[in-house]
């Protein structure tokens, strides 16, 4: 015979939990951001450090993949060049609904340093951005940080709509 | 939803002869295995390359202009950005050729913190090599590995000058800052650590058959064609030219200290990957005696030239002229004399040189980066030929190329 | 009355030059200090003009004729085993001479020297291309057309390397600015979605230090300075670094900073 009693209505009594939809379909989201490997210069370095064994992006659930269609994240680690413009773009269409942009660096968010002919002044002039990250190059930890507040950023958005359309600038 | 652009779904800006046979194939410029922005277009005869054409620019910042707009030390932290894997090795190349230029000589202790920079370096270089090289033939524990070793190297030179990846470490005239107290023991502790950890590497890739496919006779470079297409570092001396800039044309300290220069005559990946290894262990052995010379130097780190470099923090406070002489310095810059200098030195990708012409203003007339990744690029128009498509990310993989360098 | 900027150099110009300041030189000096070079130099001489020969910085700068290139290079090729090309490429005297240099950094790895072969060609002029005896300067070449729009005659592939195949305009001409002319600044935005987006997406902003002074939110409050340390808040609470929601999130467990453990020794 059974000697203990089951109060099902105590936290972690019952095997069930209730919850709405969107928050499961944000849970899974959020915790499971799959981003392009896009490392374009130095900042790419940082990404990989932060994706290597001692920072370990994998814990987040964010996994770097190579294809735009199984990403749902693009980090834009580096300069982006006017001749590499026209390539991002074609790769951030290619990525599947609902997407992200992470432009990491004062080199993609603003040119930075590379005040030159040859460098877009700002990924947000080709592709929208969701997050600025500061820095050159941002720490791995700041990067994972920002991937924090992506998250966040997810979890706060309804699951069932289609995504907002962006501003581009 | 988002904004429609006018590309179109397929490659219309590029235009080829379509031969009845042969498939062309668009490797790149954004390919995890490709190092950065590389693109191939390779012509392909079923598995094998025919023919090869690198397309490289798609990281061109234009630091050579922006060297022609900069005073010679605003320009410093730019080449930070050339080659981002050893950074102090681009800020030691320019500052040693403005040094040459003005004709400066650098305090020793600074010399000696060089030397330390320069070959932590290029093991953060090497490892970095290691760790994406066996990530792109599979190895992944290898490139866990590599990167935890990293990691402790970025602690040190972070303990330093306070950045992980753009040091900015080495100024023209010396080093701004002196080593801070715990360095030596922290480095020591990573070298005493260190001939396991490559041990480990070796045991994991020497033997691995899967690394010996990919690796042996695979990329072999003759040795006309690396003299001929201007090879240097690991890449002329796996193909059986013994050069080290380090040892032929010793700048700084280096010709106080003892080390080998491994090289090979078989010219493959196996022989570079052989060479990369060999080399992080005669870095350790330069760290340990450079380390021993530290002790004793007197505690000077710039040079005295007050024409040229600002005199040290504690003048500039006390003394009017030396203030003076700051101002001028940093709004206006230096104006080193009229000439034009060719100073190479050994980075760990090969012969990194800065080409300065100088007409006595304070922005150089025209500043040429020599950098070795630029020709060890070119050299797969020729090397890739007759190789297969899983060769051509082994073959990327150990000519160690860096993008920033390539398209400066 | 607006500043006269020269046409032929935009490049930056020091804002204070001292009238009575001459230039120091770095020291050349005579080619017979040095027995290779002079045997090296005498080689040359035995075949083509020399129009000057020093010494400068420990390697030996030849100048020659712009058609000699390239057997001059052949020759210190085959005769004087400078058997690597390091490095070549052009520096812009336009607005001076109205002429290129063109200098060829060689090595002899035997030797152990340097040595820069240096001519000068005109605007309009075209050089010979040595390809045939470095492969390196199939590169090298490619990219001095890319920059400076000098022609390099018998070359395999004379195109653009750095710079998109349709760009216009050298980069590296004196008469280029930094920061591009016109149509670098609308290139990826004409290239990406047509030249009537350039209103809506705007110009490029290319002054680092621009600051709108009625954007608030974004930059410092200019013409709203206070003391220092007065607070600024204006009933805002502080906004802490927070990793997650307050409340916690869905099935993932919460940082506790107090449960957390610091490593101390990383070397452990």
């Amino acid at each position: 015979m059974a000697q203990h009693q089951v109060n099902y209505l105590k936290d972690g009594g019952l095997p069930v939990a209730l919850t709405t939809i969107d928050k499961v379909v944000n849970w899974g989201r959020s915790n499971s951001i799959w981003a392009l490997t896009y490392g374009l210069a130095c900042c790419g370095i940082e990404m990989m450090a932060s994706g290597a064994s001692r920072y370990d992006f994998d814990r987040f659930g964010t996994i770097f993949r190579a294809s735009p269609r199984q990403a749902e994240l693009m980090v834009v680690a580096g300069t982006l060049t006017k001749k590499h413009a026209e390539f991002i773009r074609r790769l951030y269409d290619q990525m599947t609904e609902p997407k992200w942009v992470i432009s990491m660096g004062s080199c993609a968010n603003t040119g930075g340093m590379f005040n030159t002919y040859a460098t877009v002044q700002g990924v947000d002039r080709v592709i929208p951005v969701d997050l600025y990250l500061p820095g050159c190059a941002p720490r791995p930890e700041t990067l994972q940080y920002a991937v924090m507040m992506l998250q966040q950023k997810i979890r706060k958005e309804p699951a069932s709509r289609a995504q907002k359309p962006k501003r581009l600038m | 939803m988002q904004q429609a652009n006018r590309l179109r779904p397929f490659f219309e800006n590029i235009t080829f002869d379509r031969v009845d046979n042969e498939m062309i194939l668009n490797f790149g410029p954004q390919h995890p295995s490709s190092h950065g922005q590389l693109r191939l277009m390779l012509h392909m005869q079923q598995e094998q390359i025919t023919k090869a054409h690198p397309d490289i620019g798609y990281l061109h910042r234009g630091m050579e202009k922006m060297a022609e707009n900069m005073i010679y030390n605003e320009f410093m932290p730019t080449t930070d950005r050339m080659d981002y894997i050893a950074s102090s090795s681009n800020n030691y190349g320019f500052a040693l050729a403005v040094e040459k230029l003005i004709g400066l000589e650098v305090p020793r202790r600074a010399k000696v913190i060089r030397m330390l920079l320069l070959e932590v370096n290029r093991l953060m270089s090497h490892l970095f090599w290691l760790a994406t090289t066996a990530l792109d033939i599979g190895a992944m524990t290898v490139f866990l590995y590599a990167f935890r070793e990293r990691e402790y190297l970025m602690d040190l030179v972070e303990d330093y000058c306070g950045a992980r990846l753009t040091h900015a470490a080495i100024r023209i005239g010396g080093v701004p800052l002196d080593l801070p107290d715990n360095f030596m023991t922290d480095l020591r502790k990573f070298l005493d650590k260190l001939p396991e950890n490559i041990k480990d590497y070796e045991d994991l890739l020497d033997k691995n058959r899967v690394w010996l496919m990919r690796m042996e006779n695979v990329g072999v470079i003759s040795k006309e064609m690396a003299l001929s297409w201007g090879c240097s570092g690991v890449m002329l001396r796996a193909s059986g030219v013994e050069w080290d800039i380090r040892k032929e044309e010793p700048y700084e300290l280096y010709d106080e200290v003892e080390f080998n220069v491994p090289d090979s005559d078989k010219g493959d990946n196996y022989a570079r990957y052989k060479l990369y290894m060999a080399e992080m262990r005669e870095s350790a052995k330069i760290l340990y005696q450079v380390a021993d010379m530290y002790e004793g130097t007197s505690p000077e780190l710039m040079a005295h030239a007050p024409q040229y470099i600002s005199a040290p923090k504690l003048e500039i406070m006390t003394q009017n002229y030396a203030l003076m002489q700051h101002f001028v310095l940093v709004t206006q810059g230096m104006r080193p004399p009229v000439g034009e200098v060719y100073i190479p030195t050994e980075s760990p990708k090969g012969e990194l040189g800065f080409y300065i012409n100088s007409q006595g203003g304070p922005y150089p007339y025209r500043l040429k980066l020599r950098a070795p990744s630029f020709w060890h690029t070119g050299i797969l128009t020729d090397l890739l030929p007759g190789h297969y498509i899983p060769d051509v990310v082994s073959i990327i993989g150990t000519t160690n190329i860096v993008f920033g360098e390539v398209d400066r | 009355m607006r500043a006269y900027t020269p046409k032929d150099n935009v490049q930056k110009k020091s804002y204070y030059t001292d009238r009575f300041w001459v230039a120091p030189q770095v020291a050349k000096f005579d080619v017979s200090q040095d027995t290779v070079f002079t045997a090296d130099l005498d080689a040359i001489k035995a075949k083509f003009d020399v129009l000057d020969a020093y010494i400068q910085v420990d390697q030996m700068v030849v100048v020659i004729n712009a058609n000699d290139n390239y057997a001059v290079l052949e020759l210190l090729k085959n005769e004087c085993e400078y058997t690597q090309l390091s490095e070549m490429s052009a520096i812009d005297w336009l607005a001076t001479e109205g002429k290129f240099e063109i200098f060829y950094q060689m090595l002899s790895m035997a030797k152990r020297k340097r040595l820069r072969i240096k001519c000068k060609i005109d605007e309009k002029e075209a050089i010979q291309s040595v390809e045939k005896l470095f492969r390196c300067a199939d590169w090298s070449e490619r990219e001095m057309y890319d920059m400076f729009g000098v022609v390099v005659n018998n070359h395999p592939c004379m195109k653009r390397i750095l710079m998109p195949e349709d760009w216009e305009g050298f980069p590296l001409r004196k008469t280029y600015p930094l920061q591009g002319d016109e149509f670098a600044a609308w290139y990826e935005v004409d290239k990406i979605f047509g030249k009537e987006a350039r209103e809506i997406i705007g110009p490029e902003n290319r002054d680092p230090a621009r600051i709108d002074r009625y954007d608030t939110k974004r930059f410092s409050r200019l013409g709203h300075e206070v003391p220092f340390g007065t607070d600024i808040s204006q009933g805002e609470p502080d906004t802490p670094l927070v990793y997650q929601e307050q409340e916690g999130v869905f099935m993932v467990d919460k940082f506790d900073a107090q449960k957390s453990v610091v490593i101390s020794d990383r070397h452990r």
